[in-house]
């Protein structure tokens, strides 16, 4: 965890990109601050053995694009979302493949001691092998809205910079996603349903 | 945004990798610089010394259970009386006067799993059990090991055995990505970093915290019962239930604590005795439940004689999913080293 405020955070890197085109080293910084939640979302979304190229190849294209990048549009974590999320969305039946696997198993589920979490573990484990089936069902354009709020904990406004769509075309997938999970999880699922109000 | 939790629970949280990150840096270094006039070497340079700090502390993720899903063994008869307290009594004065000396905190557990998919060709199509034995292994300085080894699958009930004879008895099938084969695997054990090895009510907990906890039955129902109000679960009594029973086999909780769980245990009044029962080894025992949420229960299948846990199973999860058992073959302080699981 970086102590670093959010707040600073997005002009000081607009500003390593800058000066990153004439002194290369400078975009090091980048990967550096950005390799971690970059690296995760994309183990989360195609598992751990495909992760390594996804996130290598995003860093690359940043780095190769990185005179195109436009401060006043999009911080550059979200630039990197955006990249990473294209790259991912080359590999559907992979990330099908991996959510199958999480609906079995998810991650990491041996930690010792922890059959303690039992109301929390019991619902997850029911939901578990329905939500992971429900999410590869979905569109791939309307999971990658959904997964870029749910992991990567992108705000609407960030998301259409990122993909490069219409505000209002990230709201319509993600309620489309919502309302595709509720359908499927039926009524099991105490989840996604508080959702829609305070949302803009 | 909590309506998201579920999918974040879901996909979990991978570790970082200090050493995959070097890699990756590495690899980028190594790309040609095309159009470029810049290379990467450049850009990542003075990064390396930093990547080799952060290396020390490289993690390693394990995926070994299965999440035990089991549709076996049955479930004892519910039997009222009031000779359930008695025997929670009991196992008290039994467990307070047990050992908790040795180097390491070890569990072993044997999990079985009906594989989700049918198997088989043509008309022969017939359902595997997947059974697996894991151990959990935890130094005093919370050094963490985890073993896991799968036994082999088998066709579930005399039906699917039928089936699966006439399906030519396959010894190895590939489903869902996976190989799965009649016989047991090598296994593995694994040291674990970067995580609190135990969890009481949800709640990370220390080796530290357990030894730290109140004998007295009361106290340690007011601790756990705090934690379970800081935790917000959906049903405390429930919770508070489970996390006192986790005490009694998932815990390296000391000899005096664990007699106090049993003697709060059966103060609560949400806890049923159901009678004597075995458990899925054929071991007898007596049988205890409580409601966890909704219809889900949980059944304990204790020893008093050892006041061991014998059999921690789930039921009643809606939805159809199978119960799930936890057969605990061994919990308690060795000075084995950690090692593959030995096949039960």
């Amino acid at each position: 965890m970086t102590a670093m405020s959010w707040a600073a955070r997005p002009a000081g890197d607009a500003e390593v990109i800058q000066l990153s085109l004439d002194e290369a080293e400078r975009f090091g910084a980048i990967f550096n601050t950005y390799f971690g939640e970059i690296h995760r979302f994309a183990v989360q979304r195609l598992g751990a053995d495909h992760a390594e190229d996804i996130v290598a190849e995003t860093f690359l294209t940043a780095f190769r694009k990185r005179a195109r990048y436009d401060p006043s549009r999009a911080t550059v974590r979200t630039w990197l979302y955006g990249i990473a999320t294209n790259l991912i969305g080359k590999h559907r039946r992979l990330e099908v493949r991996t959510l199958r696997a999480l609906g079995r198993y998810g991650h990491d589920p041996d930690a010792p001691g922890h059959d303690d979490r039992v109301a929390a573990v019991v619902s997850a484990e029911v939901l578990r092998p329905s939500l992971a089936a429900a999410i590869a069902g979905l569109h791939q354009r309307d999971r990658d809205v959904l997964l870029l709020v749910a992991l990567a904990g992108l705000s609407h406004e960030e998301i259409a910079t990122a993909l490069g769509i219409p505000y209002g075309t990230v709201a319509s997938r993600l309620n489309r996603a919502r309302k595709k999970l509720r359908v499927t999880l039926g009524d099991t699922n105490p989840m996604l349903e508080a959702e829609e109000a305070g949302r803009g | 945004m909590d309506d998201l939790q579920p999918i974040r629970d879901l996909y979990g949280e991978p570790e970082a990798d200090p050493i995959l990150k070097a890699r990756v840096r590495e690899r980028l270094a190594a790309e040609p610089r095309r159009r470029s006039r810049f290379s990467w070497k450049v850009a990542v340079a003075g990064l390396a010394a930093a990547a080799v700090a952060a290396a020390v502390t490289v993690t390693v993720t394990v995926t070994v259970t299965m999440p035990g899903l089991l549709g076996e063994g049955t479930p004892p008869a519910e039997v009222a009386t009031i000779s359930g307290r008695s025997i929670l009594l009991a196992a008290a004065s039994t467990a307070a006067g047990t050992s908790s000396s040795g180097a390491y905190w070890r569990v072993r557990k044997l999990h079985r799993q009906t594989h989700p998919e049918r198997l088989g060709t043509g008309e022969n199509r017939y359902w595997l059990v997947e059974s697996r034995v894991t151990e959990q292994w935890v130094a005093r300085d919370g050094r963490i090991w985890s073993g896991s080894r799968a036994l082999g699958a088998r066709p579930r009930g005399a039906a699917d055995e039928a089936a699966w004879r006439r399906d030519g008895s396959p010894a190895e099938w590939s489903s869902r990505g996976e190989v799965l084969s009649v016989s047991a695997a090598k296994g593995e054990v694994r040291r674990i970093t970067g995580k609190v090895p135990f969890s009481m009510a949800g709640r990370e907990t220390t080796f530290e915290e357990i030894q730290r906890l109140p004998a007295d039955p009361a106290a340690l129902t007011d601790v756990v019962a705090e934690t379970v109000r800081q935790e917000r679960a959906d049903s405390p009594e429930g919770v508070l239930a489970d996390a006192l029973s986790g005490l009694l086999w998932s815990k390296p909780t000391p000899p005096d604590v664990r007699a106090a769980a049993y003697r709060a245990l059966a103060d609560l009044p949400g806890v049923r005795y159901l009678g004597t029962s075995a458990d899925q080894r054929g071991r007898p025992g007596a049988a205890f439940s409580f409601d966890l949420q909704g219809s889900i229960r949980r059944t304990l299948i204790i020893d008093p004689a050892s006041s061991q846990v014998l059999s921690a199973t789930i039921t009643g999860t809606p939805g159809g999913v199978d119960d799930r058992v936890e057969v605990v073959l061994e919990a308690g302080w060795t000075d084995d080293r950690p090692a593959v699981p030995d096949l039960p």
